[in-house]
């Protein structure tokens, strides 16, 4: 079913087949081959029903008359055709495999750059969920296209070329007919296409949303039977899924005209050329094998094409993933942030001098502004401050002010719209998020992901300054942090965050580090936060935070 | 019997005309296979009788069958699919009724069931494709191989019954030989496939942290390792699909040669008129294309039947509690204060054991009361209980006015702002629906399509949308799960001074973990201390 106006197949995925050239090249060799063996196939089958007709009693015109008695022997003919099916059985296994290592290519490349782009883009709030989805089964759905459409697509040109030379050498009349019918299938279904596409697309809408309102309902049962309204639901879906039908049936009627036009030119023009062959045998124009070896290639020539039209809906399946894998990637790709230039050249914190070079401020923030994407008003604007060595800075300000939005502008997680955001590089900051990420292992194993190789000791000395000093480093943590509370996971991220900048970091960001803490476990984290004695900028509203810092920077509101 | 075929028969006898349709389209399907298999088979009569040069008359009525044929095999074809769609519509609309029905009776609150409510829409699919894609032309393909051996054995027996063995051979065990091999290996690439989602997984929750610490290189790494996993066990099933499609080649190839060479031995014998022998041979090779798409049949049948179990499983599940809330779209006549109070209360799921007991407290016009406890304890079970949705196992539960209730994920549905607010009720006028959506602080235009083909509404948006629900439909007590679970602690703590304000003077029971919503209480109540 046709939906955009590029037609359903998105043009991305052509360029992605870079990938499967060596495979495709294969799939055309392969093609080639059985096409040669079809031809040689076809010959040696015409040839011996030939050899046992002549051979037989008949009737020649109305009498019936004696065979040449020369009966062929059959035995070579069947080893000939059993090698023949034989090398066709084989390259089928080949071709299978290979249409699975193409898609198997263009699978893995893409999951890579998904995930790649989803880390380009640690900000990107699109639900994990959805991720795992579309990298897991969501791109398996690409198997239609580059497994069965693309290569199709090369045999649809090289087979018929290869079995029409064939044809020819044996028959010029039946070459013509396969020469001018070929070339009008594309041609009718373009036309047939163009012509249908306004009409499809009119309906596309409708379909989608009617489609959709089965699955709506049921995602949403749960909602309607708090409010007792879910079986009064039934009914609009009795009528919606009427309405449904009928409105797919209408889309159908018309889409499957495409293929009502391949399949008629086909199979009439193996019909045409089997009538007009079988005329001319009558008026002694053409032998029996010629006219036999002819209407055995003739449906060859249209198979290919015709298959072309059968995997067009698997290709097309595939595009709604394609269409959500390659919007990440393409998103990610404009994202100009700093980790690029970061990730190039690997540096341990260490390396880093905790004090510019020049004597200048470790961080400068200038007249910093961001509008988010789609947004209408910016999330912040006109931020302005510095931060020195060794300096304790508190941002405050009411909510949705913009302070994570600056803090994520300080570790390169965004760039700003307008204005100059100096800080160290990444090695060199050490961050706490305001929902800190866990991965799966041990609490130890998260606290390295700061430093990976500090002691076991060191591990357990981070973990008591962050507060948490009877955390056993070896427990173990699940996915997404399970079995840790949310204020154990600020305490772990903290200790993290702590060996880095034992390891040499020289500016802490932390977002919120004291939400959900009691005042004696505040208390202990802000003290072992001044004690590093490294810059720190530290988002919250808490007083007791504020109070500990050595400014204040307000953002948002009254600034 | 309980497979898929009865569930499809017990749909079809329940659809208008749903085995007349079948039969017009598995006669259809026939119609178009059997008219490739004709063509074939006819024009190679045709040809060998050309070449006994009779008068042309005597060819007339093959040359005509032979063009019908070419034709009929199209417009068959169209026919069939447009009603072969038609019938595994019906049939589809059939089973979402049934299974919406089915849903709708039991209560799905607090029962974890989300992931089951989304594969459950995927899986009623899976009727669509065992009808179009499986029954239809399994059933004509099935016809036209009784038709063609009951006709070629009318001329020669034996290669009437060669050719149907290698015919069952590639149209039936090369597709059931490769739906099994690869339903063994799908099963097989699961782990490969759980590991792959497992690293997505966290990636997908951890970003910030990884790339903040320079470890997303080494994540990415990982991807790569559990991806060349999953398409190592993807080789190994491709080879076996391999294995059936060279199969199916074989038989094919095994046909025309039964065909050729009994066709010859019957000719030379004077059993068989020679211009039969071309009928024989190239029969099979129009036949066994019939079968080319059978192994994906067969696959479709695989997975169709493994989504159609899950989907009867629920059907077929007694149902718990009452589903909808009784009496919950009728007002209440509130006698005096709204209250709630529950005494001595024992809560549980039906057939399950309880998971509380002893419960007493009441909350009073004004009051907020806290319950806590650990994940599992039995939170949203109490509400699903304080609601009506279950029975209570021992004790009651007493309310002085409607009951609302505010989820943590309450879905949005794809409609307008205005009827996702009127769910809270359905009578709601357009001003009182405007004036909803201002109390919750959400200013949108109520007509703004929202939902999944709408624009997206933030978590915290969702959460107003939900209160806007509870504002419209007047309800007197409150019921909130987990208000300020999945926000962040900013837009977590206005969206609760929302809440608090537009309840004021309302009992509260708040569902929470969270420290700074239990802050906000006047009391607590925590479940699984006692």
């Amino acid at each position: 079913m046709a939906e955009g106006r590029r037609g359903p197949i998105d043009p991305r995925l052509i360029g992605r087949a870079v990938a499967t050239r060596r495979y495709l090249t294969g799939g055309v060799v392969i093609g080639i081959a059985t096409a040669l063996l079809t031809v040689a196939q076809a010959w040696v089958l015409a040839r011996a029903i030939t050899a046992v007709f002549d051979a037989a009693p008949g009737f020649e015109y109305l009498t019936l008359m004696p065979g040449t008695g020369r009966w062929p022997d059959l035995g070579p003919v069947v080893a000939l055709l059993g090698a023949i099916f034989a090398g066709k059985a084989l390259l089928a296994w080949a071709n299978t495999l290979l249409a699975q290592r193409a898609a198997a290519s263009v699978k893995s490349q893409l999951r890579r750059d998904v995930v790649a782009a989803r880390l380009a883009r640690p900000l990107d709030d699109t639900p994990t969920a959805g991720l795992v989805t579309l990298v897991t089964v969501g791109l398996d759905a690409l198997d239609g296209f580059y497994s069965k459409y693309l290569p199709q697509l090369l045999l649809a040109v090289t087979v018929p070329v290869i079995v029409g030379v064939a044809i020819l050498t044996a028959d010029l009349t039946s070459a013509i007919i396969v020469a001018l019918t070929v070339p009008l299938i594309p041609v009718f279904m373009a036309l047939v296409g163009w012509a249908t596409e306004a009409h499809t697309q009119r309906r596309w809408a409708t379909q989608q949303r009617l489609a959709r309102h089965f699955a709506d309902l049921v995602a949403g049962l749960p909602t309607l039977q708090v409010f007792g309204r879910a079986r009064a639901q039934a009914i609009g879906l009795r009528k919606s899924e009427d309405a449904h039908r009928r409105q797919t049936m209408d889309t159908l009627r018309i889409s499957f005209l495409s293929a009502l036009v391949l399949e008629l030119l086909a199979t009439l023009s193996v019909a045409v050329v089997a009538v007009t062959v079988g005329f001319r045998v009558v008026h002694h124009d053409l032998d029996l094998a010629t006219a036999l070896f002819v209407l055995i290639l003739a449906p060859e020539v249209y198979l290919p094409v015709r298959q072309v039209g059968v995997h067009y809906h698997d290709a097309a399946e595939g595009t709604a993933a394609a269409a959500e894998a390659f919007d990440l990637i393409d998103a990610a790709s404009g994202v100009a942030d700093r980790a690029r230039e970061d990730a190039a050249p690997p540096r341990t914190p260490a390396d880093l001098p905790r004090t510019p070079p020049d004597g200048g401020p470790l961080v400068r923030v200038a007249d910093v502004a961001h509008t988010y994407p789609g947004a209408s008003a910016p999330a912040v604007t006109g931020v302005s401050f510095e931060v020195g060595p060794g300096e304790f800075i508190a941002l405050t300000g009411p909510s949705g002010g913009g302070k994570t939005t600056v803090l994520n502008a300080l570790i390169g997680f965004l760039a700003p719209t307008s204005g100059v955001v100096s800080a160290p590089p990444r090695p060199a900051i050490a961050y706490v998020g305001q929902t800190p990420g866990m991965i799966a292992g041990t609490i130890a194993d998260n606290v390295r992901l700061g430093a990976p190789s500090v002691t076991d000791a060191a591990v357990a000395r981070a973990l008591a300054r962050a507060g948490a000093p009877d955390m056993d480093a070896a427990r173990g943590v699940g996915d997404d942090g399970e079995g840790l509370s949310a204020g154990e996971r600020r305490r772990v991220a903290t200790a993290r965050a702590l060996v880095r900048i034992d390891a040499g970091a020289g500016l802490l960001l932390l977002d919120e580090p004291t939400a959900g803490l009691d005042a004696d476990a505040e208390a202990v984290l802000l003290r072992s936060l001044r004690a590093t004695g490294v810059a720190a900028i530290v988002v919250s509203h808490r007083p007791a935070v504020l109070a500990e810092a050595d400014r204040v920077v307000t953002i948002g509101g009254a600034a | 019997m309980t497979g898929p075929l009865a569930l499809v028969r017990r749909l079809l006898a329940a659809t208008p005309h749903g085995w007349a349709r079948v039969a017009l389209a598995v006669t259809l399907a026939f119609g178009a296979s059997a008219a490739s298999v004709a063509l074939m088979g006819v024009s190679g009569w045709l040809l060998s009788r050309a070449a006994e040069h009779p008068p042309v008359m005597y060819l007339t009525a093959a040359a005509v069958g032979v063009r019908a044929f070419g034709i009929g095999r199209g417009v068959f074809r169209y026919a069939e699919r447009l009603v072969g769609h038609d019938v595994g519509l019906r049939v589809q609309s059939a089973l979402r009724l049934e299974t919406y029905e089915t849903l709708a009776h039991t209560t799905l609150l607090g029962r974890r069931r989300g992931d089951l409510l989304t594969r459950v829409v995927a899986d009623v699919g899976a009727v669509l494709d065992l009808v179009v894609r499986v029954l239809l032309p399994f059933a004509s393909g099935l016809f036209v191989l009784l038709a063609t051996t009951l006709i070629l054995g009318a001329f020669s027996w034996p290669a009437a019954l060669a050719i149907l063995g290698t015919a069952l051979i590639g149209g039936v065990a090369a597709p059931w030989l490769a739906a099994q091999l690869s339903a063994r290996q799908d099963t097989a690439a699961v782990p490969e496939r759980g590991a792959l989602a497992d690293v997505v997984h966290e990636i997908g929750r951890t970003a910030p942290d990884l790339v903040a610490y320079g470890a997303d290189a080494a994540a990415l790494e990982r991807l790569a390792a559990a991806d060349a996993r999953l398409r190592d066990a993807d080789a190994r099933a491709a080879w076996t699909r391999g294995v059936a499609t060279a199969l199916q080649v074989l038989a094919a190839g095994a046909a025309v040669l039964a065909g050729l060479v009994l066709g010859a031995a019957a000719v030379r014998a004077g059993a068989l008129e020679r211009p039969m022998l071309a009928v024989l041979a190239l029969t099979p090779l129009a036949l066994h294309e019939v079968f080319a798409d059978f192994t994906k049949s067969a696959q479709t049948w695989t997975r169709a039947r493994a989504a159609l179990a899950r989907v009867t499983e629920i059907l077929t599940e007694p149902p718990v509690g009452t589903g909808d809330r009784l009496g919950g779209d009728a007002p209440i006549a509130a006698s005096g204060e709204p209250s709630l109070a529950v005494h001595d209360l024992c809560i549980g799921w039906p057939g399950a054991a309880p998971l509380a007991s002893g419960l007493t407290f009441e909350v009073r016009a004004g009051e907020r009361l806290a319950i806590t406890g650990p994940s599992g304890v039995g939170k949203t079970t109490l509400a699903a209980t304080v609601l009506g949705l279950i029975p209570p196992v021992a004790g009651e539960v007493r309310a002085s006015g409607r009951i609302g209730y505010l989820a943590q994920d309450a879905h949005v549905f794809t409609t307008s702002l205005a009827e996702n607010v009127k769910i809270g009720n359905k009578h709601a006028t357009d001003e009182q629906v405007r004036d909803a959506l201002a109390r919750v602080r959400l200013d949108e235009e109520p007509g703004r399509l929202v939902g999944e083909l709408g624009a997206t509404l933030s978590g915290g948006e969702q959460r107003r949308l939900a209160l806007a629900r509870l504002v419209v439909g007047d309800y007197g007590v409150l019921v909130l799960d987990e208000p300020s679970e999945h926000l962040d602690p900013e837009t977590a703590s206005v969206l609760l001074d929302d809440i608090w304000a537009s309840a004021s003077g309302r009992p509260l029971l708040v569902i929470t973990h969270d420290p700074e919503v239990i802050a906000r209480c006047d009391r607590v109540v925590a479940l699984g201390a006692t």
